[in-house]
């Protein structure tokens, strides 16, 4: 026993490292994954790249097998149809129905943006809700929170839809190039003051978040300054090679303007610019508008931005701590594959995904699931049904984004520019989104969603539709296989029979188990007699509020 | 293996180090390390600035006033609407509540209050002054959270119970806050409004496995337990007393969180440390809008200011004045220069505030001196250590042994006269009359730093660079009485300015110096 075990235990602790820290390093390999292909494996996979996945989908990724299954979750996939104006008729540019995304701003501006932006919020939930068997919205979420932009910054529909569209479309695409377009971003940018970088006053604080949070990473400080990957030299020769770009459409009211980032000569520093011996000394000299891109090529000959970016990969898609065991055999050969690829994503996601070490018991499971993942999961395993209209969806695509912020993840609203704190606050990790308030936030969305619904202004709230979902499963007359049925789908380990026999409470209270196979089947013989639906009708929706209320519902 | 390299080597969970220098047999018997401060009713309130507060437009140095307008010429506020607090002192004209409140003996104010080898990214600041580490340590808990370890070495298990009923500390928003950051799980629950808690569903108790999944199970099914164990006294807190100032503004978020303070405080409720927030500080840009005195940090300044005002108002009303003491913490301050987008960029040490009728209601330390030819990277040097503060804090407000507070914070601890209430040693101790004198200054080759003790005493004496960092450590240790003359070779030092930090004891002093 080591000194810190010995003094763990006589403090009568109970969590001395993760047991996973304890686990024989058998399992930490990227070989690929040779075990059985079961509705457990697809389950597991579509968790972690989709939003919740169906009952329907889990079955055909089982069905598909583990290879066509990840090349169907990582192939490319058309773009979404840009959002719409579905509610203000001053938008005159884009009337309703069509979209805003290249027309300037007309009238009452604050009105017609204020329009635009729940506009663009609706879309981003619309494109979780359509994704289809694909990580791309994953993946997309995964780069806003890599690169953050708030929007009460950069208060501009245009401009985050452009930041949003390049994400997306870099969602598995060459990483490189990727910083190199989020550097010209006409949002970047402006939310990090790089418009504001000139050789007369140059301003860091696009080149600190470039190397601490975008590439290369922060690591222990060695010295003054120095922090072992950068020094604050370089932070301040680096910001001098960024000086020059301005946006340009910000708000515009003009349909003449573009909105593009512009390169201005005589901001731009042009004497030489030496980095420090940790990017090996190199003298940038001018090169005008090419100049950054010459300065991210130095930054990306540095293996530790392979590693930094495949950490953060894994912390997204496996496991919130990374152990020395793992950091050797899982993110070492993932950088490699990520530098032999000359920076692509896409490679490493499927080794990633190939991987005994994904699939292994240790890392099923064992995430908390982030608000998205928690709301989409309720709306989309459940099979929600929405109206035909467009418009209609619109509103209610937004009203659901309402919901976001109280659970404290909301798309364009990270609290800053390091992204959510779920994703690198040690020692809590994803435990940050659960507390006493986004707990009963959690639970009181569950509640209204089985019995209240959103309210779009039709005949029908939109909620779920107990009745319907469980039709559809195999044996819902025998009240055991009922709650068994639906723990399959919506959690992830089978439910014990003390729990059973706890839930059964909820639908036959005192009541031998055939009373619900009279009553169920008593339904589906009369599905018209309102007496006896909402007497089930009612049963069920106390079944499944309780399930979904239990904490195994919160794990992914 | 000494105890950085110790907690350097535990990167992932480290054990907190309050472990080093109390007996293992204490540890074994936790109700024998029970002490008197079980009786103690103190409640802490942190105020969390979140951004880094600009502290030269908070706490404006008037004796520097024309180099401070040469130097920051686009964001300086004008003399004459500065709030003179002494004649070298003034406050951001916004904060005409708080000067109101220093008049009235209930604020106290602390110069440069930082930490060698200052970090400039926000989050590792943060994560610094949460932690109470060093800026090369990396711990795990917060230095609220090892406070309650020292007490509570079972945490959670078997809490709330008949002896402790309520939660020991609560957070008033939606995230626990990492100071209260413990051994084995975080000490503060989140919490936005008293009327929004209520019983969550237990569920029925499966199987938990020995994996990470049965961990993160037990973490939630924790959470659940310990909320409903602890909504019921909060709920109760709240229903037994009603805020009495009526000068919370209502669009005044920090004034909100306060307000529900003051209400569970009045009620009864226990808990010993409440954290609030109030972000925005990070004024790269647009801290100021128009006039100088007029812009994001005047706003910000202006919430913080009427915030208080309330808070300090209610508590009178209430008669809990003596019993509450407030401190405002920010993970750094801005540099010295404003930058060309009307704004501060990351710096150095920032002036720290604390409020309530036991401060000692004075300002401790020395002006920052600023001067023309400051450099472009260059912050406010750090005269006092916040660790210090939080030291001070423990035994002056909690009744923690001074002996125990190396081993919790930091080797290096000054017990600052910031209490008025308990503080034991009430003379001026921030003096240092030693007679310090630092030749040739500018210099070249070498500088000679040059003091006398008038008796035998442990001395630290330290250079440090424009970035805060610590470039040379001259002295730590005990040196006997009389007239000290240290040498220091210097041709390695690049050319521009640097200080030296002495501290004797509780007493120290900061001093530039120009390396030509």
């Amino acid at each position: 026993m080591t000194r810190r075990e010995t003094l763990a235990t006589l403090m009568g602790k109970k969590k001395t490292t993760s047991s996973k820290q304890e686990r024989q390093a058998s399992n930490i390999t990227l070989s690929s994954y040779t075990g059985s292909w079961s509705n457990e494996q697809a389950a597991h996979l579509l968790r972690r790249t989709m939003y919740g996945a169906t009952k329907e989908q889990i079955e055909e990724a089982t069905q598909n097998g583990m290879m066509n299954t990840i090349n169907q979750l990582l192939s490319s996939k058309n773009r979404p149809n840009p959002p719409i104006n579905y509610n203000e008729p001053l938008d005159i540019y884009a009337p309703i129905g069509q979209t805003w995304v290249e027309k300037p701003l007309i009238g009452e501006g604050n009105k017609v943006r204020a329009s635009r932006t729940r506009s663009l919020y609706a879309w981003t939930i619309k494109n979780m809700m359509e994704e289809g068997m694909s990580i791309i919205e994953k993946m997309t979420l995964f780069w806003h929170n890599h690169f953050p932009i708030e929007i009460n910054v950069v208060n501009d529909p245009r401009f985050i839809y452009k930041y949003s569209s390049l994400i997306r479309e870099y969602a598995l695409g060459n990483f490189k190039a990727l910083v190199k377009k989020m550097t010209l971003n006409v949002a970047m940018l402006r939310y990090l003051n790089g418009n504001q970088n000139t050789k007369q006053s140059p301003n860091e604080n696009y080149a600190r978040e470039l190397l601490e949070l975008f590439t290369i990473g922060k690591g222990a400080l060695a010295g003054s300054g120095d922090y072992t990957t950068f020094t604050e030299t370089d932070v301040a020769a680096m910001a001098k090679i960024l000086t020059g770009w301005i946006d340009r459409g910000y708000n515009t009211y003009d349909p003449s303007r573009n909105i593009e980032a512009i390169f201005v000569p005589n901001r731009h520093e042009t004497g030489n610019k030496q980095l420090s011996h940790r990017f090996n000394n190199v003298v940038i000299s001018n090169a005008d508008e090419q100049e950054y891109s010459n300065l991210i090529d130095v930054i990306f000959e540095q293996e530790e931005v392979s590693k930094f970016i495949c950490r953060k990969l894994y912390r997204w898609f496996v496991y919130y701590e990374v152990s020395p065991e793992e950091e050797a055999h899982i993110i070492t050969p993932l950088a490699q594959i990520l530098r032999d690829n000359n920076y692509e994503i896409k490679p490493v996601l499927e080794a990633l995904f190939n991987s005994e070490h994904f699939y292994h018991n240790d890392n099923i499971g064992c995430l908390i699931k982030n608000p998205l993942d928690f709301f989409m999961d309720i709306f989309k395993k459940f099979n929600i049904q929405l109206p035909d209209s467009l418009i209609t969806k619109y509103q209610i695509w937004f009203s659901i984004f309402g919901i976001t912020p109280v659970l404290q993840m909301s798309y364009f609203n990270p609290p800053n520019v390091a992204g959510w704190k779920a994703f690198y606050q040690e020692p809590l990790f994803n435990r940050i989104w659960i507390n006493s308030s986004t707990l009963k936030f959690r639970l009181d969305i569950i509640s209204y969603m089985v019995y209240v619904g959103i309210d779009e202004g039709g005949d029908q709230n939109i909620l779920i539709d107990v009745l319907d979902f469980v039709s559809r499963l195999q044996s819902p007359e025998d009240p055991n296989e009922l709650i068994k049925e639906i723990a399959q789908i919506i959690f992830i380990k089978p439910v014990t029979n003390e729990q059973v026999t706890y839930l059964k409470n909820f639908i036959i209270p005192g009541l031998p188990d055939f009373e619900w196979t009279v009553e169920y089947s008593d339904y589906l013989s009369h599905p018209d007699d309102m007496q006896i639906r909402v007497s089930v009708e009612n049963k069920l929706k106390s079944l499944i509020n309780t399930m979904l209320s239990m904490p195994e519902f919160q794990l992914s | 293996m000494n105890r950085r390299q110790f907690l350097q080597s535990s990167s992932a969970l480290s054990l907190p180090i309050l472990l080093n220098g109390i007996p293992l047999s204490v540890l074994i018997q936790p109700q024998a390390f029970r002490s008197i401060e079980d009786d103690n009713d103190k409640v802490l309130v942190l105020i969390q600035l979140q951004g880094g507060n600009d502290g030269l437009n908070t706490l404006i140095p008037l004796d520097q006033y024309d180099n401070l307008a040469n130097v920051r010429s686009n964001i300086i506020i004008p003399e004459s609407k500065i709030l003179p607090l002494s004649e070298t002192l003034g406050f951001h004209p916004s904060m005409s509540a708080l000067k109101n409140l220093y008049s009235e003996g209930k604020i106290g104010l602390l110069q440069s209050v930082g930490y060698p080898n200052q970090n400039r990214s926000h989050f590792r600041s943060t994560d610094i002054w949460n932690t109470g580490s060093a800026a090369d340590e990396f711990l795990t808990t917060g230095w609220v959270g090892r406070y309650f370890d020292t007490k509570h070495s079972n945490y959670p298990d078997g809490y709330p119970n008949n002896d402790y009923p309520d939660p020991f500390a609560l957070s008033i928003g939606y995230l626990v806050s990492e100071t209260c950051q413990g051994y084995a799980t975080n000490y503060s629950l989140a919490m936005t409004d008293p009327a929004q808690l209520g019983t969550l569903p237990e569920g029925a108790l499966g199987s938990t496995p020995n994996n990470p999944y049965g961990e993160e199970l037990t973490f939630l099914r924790q959470a659940i337990q310990q909320t409903n164990a602890y909504s019921e006294t909060i709920i109760n807190a709240a229903n037994n007393a009603t805020n009495l100032s009526s000068k919370y503004e209502d669009n005044n978020n920090l004034a909100q969180q306060l307000k529900v303070v003051a209400q569970l405080v009045a009620g009864g409720l226990q808990t010993k440390v409440y954290v609030v927030s109030l972000g925005g500080f990070d004024t790269h840009a647009n801290q100021i809008q128009g006039e100088t005195t007029e812009g994001d940090h005047a706003n910000l300044l202006a919430r913080l200011s009427t915030a208080v005002e309330a808070f300090q108002d209610d508590l009178k009303l209430l008669g809990l004045e003596d019993r509450v003491l407030g401190v405002t913490i920010s993970e750094f301050g801005r540099k010295i220069r404003s930058n060309f987008s009307n704004g501060t960029d990351h710096g150095t040490a920032a002036p720290l505030m604390l409020f309530g009728s036991c401060v000692n209601p004075t300002i401790i330390g020395d002006n920052p001196t600023i001067d023309t030819a400051v450099g472009e990277e260059e912050g406010v040097p750090m005269q006092y250590d916040f660790r210090s503060v939080y030291g001070s804090i423990l035994i002056d407000w909690f009744g923690v042994e001074e002996s125990q507070i190396r081993g919790l914070l930091y080797d290096d601890f000054q017990h600052l006269p910031i209490l008025s209430c308990r503080v034991t040693d009430t003379t001026n101790p921030h003096e240092l009359d030693i007679n310090l004198t630092a030749y040739p200054n500018p210099f070249d080759n070498h500088i000679n730093i040059k003091f006398s003790l008038s008796q035998s005493e442990q001395i630290r004496l330290s250079i440090y660079n424009t970035l805060g960092h610590e470039v040379k450590m001259l002295s730590n240790r005990t040196l006997p009485s009389g007239t000290h003359d240290i040498s220091i070779e210097t041709h390695n030092f690049p050319s521009g300015h640097y200080y030296y930090r002495i501290q004797a004891g509780n007493r120290q002093k900061t001093g530039k110096i120009i390396k030509l």
